[in-house]
């Protein structure tokens, strides 16, 4: 019968590489019985003899909590290896160690150790004495660079030799405080003379049962039956109650600390280990101040990007859409359809897709942020802010995604356990700016601001941003009660972007916007063509749009606007690039529409346009997730937050000369 | 107390990586390591951050945000945590 040697260690220490280093082409891959966790077996021929290699799931314990460590653990305890290499990165000892500790603490007596990356570890100062590291481990130590091959044939040799007893194995095995010393005496004294005892290491069942290890706690069941298993576990009961902590926590803290211990006995660090410019760069990008500096200038930088490239293309665009309606009109005999297809869809998807280019931009230069690593620390800068805004951190997903679209965003509070915040963070989404709005500020800031574009973009941004924190704040405090639950981010590494991937992102991203053009802004060009050539023509005061206008202007001439901005943010319910195209439609060209407002009014325009009424999808989202009352709330405490704002900002501007 | 024990409490105070690597005196890297090891325990739990809500959202076809993925990974505490502080 083939002797089996079981591959064990952490995921990403290079298993893979060295089980096909070890196998070649032998291989086979199947499933664990029972679970969907993959099994790899390969055949390894040494000295004329054939071994079976199993490649274990990688884990970081045999704590026995996911499928993976019970596979791992299950298979070890069971004695189904005859040797079991366990696979080390030299470049993170610790956290590797501490699953050698657990394999070393069932009481196996055939175990190598795999130092694997240790040119990786030469080349950050890491020095590695391996003879000395197995004297204190008492385990034979093979040092691997296993993607050059680098020590292979040193671990088949050792793999034989342990297969074949002719290398002795004493593993060292942990200790603790006396007091749970005694407590692992105590229990081991209950286990002793048991059928468990012939089977396994009474010191690892033992320690389970102190860590409360369901597996455990159901074998003692159901070998020993429920009378002794009550005695022994009304005894942990005690000690818990003792210490005030559970024991599992301390007990894992306790080995961690004892790996440390033995370290510095074998392994030290060639020169001083500063921090590397990874991390210099981190301490700066998610630095409470700094960081939120760098966001801000990130942003800055993004639209003045956006706009120094984008704007020009828009503005051939812009042009084509005006000469193909001029060329167009003359060639169409009724006035109707003339009408229609030129004042209506030309004017009004034309004034839409001509900020396709700055769109593309955008989700460029996020897909390359994204790529690069910067928005996790961008994320980190914001988790932090929203803590202390009352937002708990994991609704930083949801508000990620709506600065795509407020709607996912709307959908992606589910991820959140808390019905306080679940309900805040989907009140708080629809202030934050959609690419949609992107287009409305886009084109406010490129037509009326030709020298502060990015800054205006930013500001209006920054507001939105702000005024979504301080509801966040004013709702948990005052509407929504409940507890929130803290959270962690973990940071990619910094890479250099694959322009390949990013451009394809991008286009991927964009393309929906043109079809949104096609559909939504489509549909809403016609209808506002209607509305304003309906009854009458616009300018006669009779046409249904000027009516409409009318009726609420008194309201929005309070923060400077007229009827036609009242009709454009009206339509801009149904999706908001309508506000561009309804403007387009009622104005006939960008010139008319420069010349009919002052910086100031689009300012507000853009501001207004960023905070008022969610888009109707939103709404429904919003009222498909927590009912009519949310989804009504939403929607007028943003016109009355967007008013608010616009009248102030509208009449501060003017107090001030602008 | 241990540096598990710590970097979970730190974690409960609402500590980022970096405040925590600052503050035990270890490297980033070694704390997400515990991190790891925590998790494997179930103290910690990963946040499934894939694209979800976009799959059940309405828009998803004419959505241009349905893409916008987030590459940190993120952690959040578990039920588990509660009966460690007896």
């Amino acid at each position: 019968m083939m002797k089996v040697v079981a591959l064990a260690g952490n995921p990403n220490v290079g298993k893979t590489t060295i089980f096909n280093e070890l196998t070649g082409m032998r291989q086979h891959v199947g499933n664990w019985p029972g679970v969907t966790v993959e099994k790899k077996e390969g055949i390894l021929e040494y000295k004329g003899e054939k071994f079976l290699v199993v490649d274990l799931p990688g884990t970081y314990s045999l704590t026995a909590h996911s499928v993976d460590e019970l596979v791992a653990r299950d298979f070890l305890l069971k004695g189904s290896a005859d040797v079991v290499v366990d696979v080390v990165d030299a470049t993170a000892l610790m956290r590797n160690l501490f699953l050698t500790m657990e394999i070393f603490e069932m009481g196996l007596k055939n175990t190598v150790i795999a130092l694997n990356k240790i040119d990786l570890a030469e080349k950050r100062g890491i020095e590695i004495d391996a003879r000395k590291m197995e004297a204190v481990l008492g385990v034979p130590v093979i040092p691997l660079n296993a993607k050059e091959g680098i020590g292979i044939k040193e671990l088949k040799k050792k793999i034989y030799e342990v297969a074949h007893r002719k290398t002795r194995v004493e593993p060292i095995i942990p200790r603790y405080d006396p007091a749970i010393e005694r407590e692992i005496e105590h229990i081991s004294t209950v286990l002793k003379h048991t059928e468990l005892a012939e089977k396994y290491s009474l010191r690892w069942l033992a320690i389970k049962l102190l860590m409360r290890d369901e597996e455990v706690i159901k074998l003692v069941l159901r070998y020993l039956g429920s009378e002794k298993l009550n005695e022994i576990m009304g005894h942990i009961g005690e000690v818990e109650e003792r210490y005030k902590r559970a024991m599992d926590l301390m007990i894992a803290s306790q080995k961690y600390e004892f790996v440390d211990s033995l370290m510095h006995r074998f392994m030290r660090y060639r020169f001083e280990q500063g921090e590397t410019f990874s991390d210099q760069l981190d301490r700066i990008l998610t630095h409470p101040v700094y960081g939120l500096l760098a966001l801000f200038a990130v942003f800055y930088l993004m639209f003045k990007f956006i706009f120094a490239f984008g704007m020009p293309l828009q503005g051939m665009l812009d042009d084509a859409f005006s000469s193909f309606g001029q060329w167009l009109a003359p060639q169409i005999a009724s006035e109707t359809l003339r009408g229609l297809l030129v004042d209506g869809v030309i004017a009004g998807v034309g004034a839409v897709l001509s900020f396709f280019p700055l769109v593309f931009l955008l989700f460029l230069v996020m897909a390359f942020l994204e790529d690069v690593g910067y928005m996790a620390r961008a994320a980190v800068v914001m988790e932090r802010m929203m803590r202390k805004f009352g937002l708990p951190g994991k609704s930083l997903i949801p508000l990620v995604l709506a600065f795509g679209c407020n709607v996912p965003a709307v959908m992606g509070t589910r991820t959140l356990d808390e019905e306080k915040d679940r309900i805040v963070t989907m009140l708080i989404n629809p202030l934050i700016p959609c690419s949609a709005r992107l287009s409305v500020i886009s084109f406010l800031a490129g037509a009326f601001f030709k020298e502060n574009q990015a800054l205006v973009a930013v500001s209006i941004y920054a507001v939105a941003i702000l005024l979504a924190l301080l509801m966040a704040w004013v709702f948990s405090r005052f509407l929504v009660g409940g507890e929130t639950s803290p959270f962690i981010i973990e940071l990619p590494e910094y890479l250099v972007p694959s322009w390949k991937t990013v451009i394809i992102h991008s286009w991927e991203r964009s393309k929906e916007f043109v079809k949104k053009a096609g559909t939504i802004i489509l549909a809403g060009s016609i209808a506002i063509w209607y509305l304003s050539n309906y009854p009458s023509v616009i300018g006669s005061g009779r046409s249904y749009a000027e009516r409409i206008g009318m009726f609420f202007e008194p309201y929005v001439r309070l923060m400077g606007l007229d009827w036609k901005a009242a009709v454009s943010l009206l339509f801009g319910i149904i999706a908001k690039e309508n506000v561009i195209s309804t403007y387009g439609v009622l104005y006939g060209s960008r010139e008319a529409i420069i010349n009919a407002m002052v910086p100031l009014q689009a300012y507000v325009l853009g501001l207004v346009t960023t905070l008022y009424i969610p888009c109707i999808a939103t709404i429904g989202a919003i009222k498909a997730e927590a009912g009519w009352k949310w989804a009504m709330f939403t929607v007028v405490y943003m016109i009355g937050l967007a008013s608010v704002v616009g009248i102030i900002t509208y009449h501060a501007a003017l107090a001030l000369g602008f | 107390m241990g540096k598990l024990e710590k970097v979970l409490e730190l974690i409960e105070a609402g500590k980022s990586i970096e405040e925590i690597s600052r503050e035990i005196g270890v490297p980033p890297s070694e704390v997400e390591g515990m991190i790891k090891i925590l998790e494997s325990m179930g103290y910690i739990q990963v946040i499934e951050t894939g694209d979800s809500a976009c799959e059940a959202c309405p828009l998803k076809s004419i959505c241009p945000g349905s893409c916008i993925k987030f590459k940190g990974k993120l952690y959040q505490l578990s039920f588990k945590v509660s009966r460690a502080h007896r």
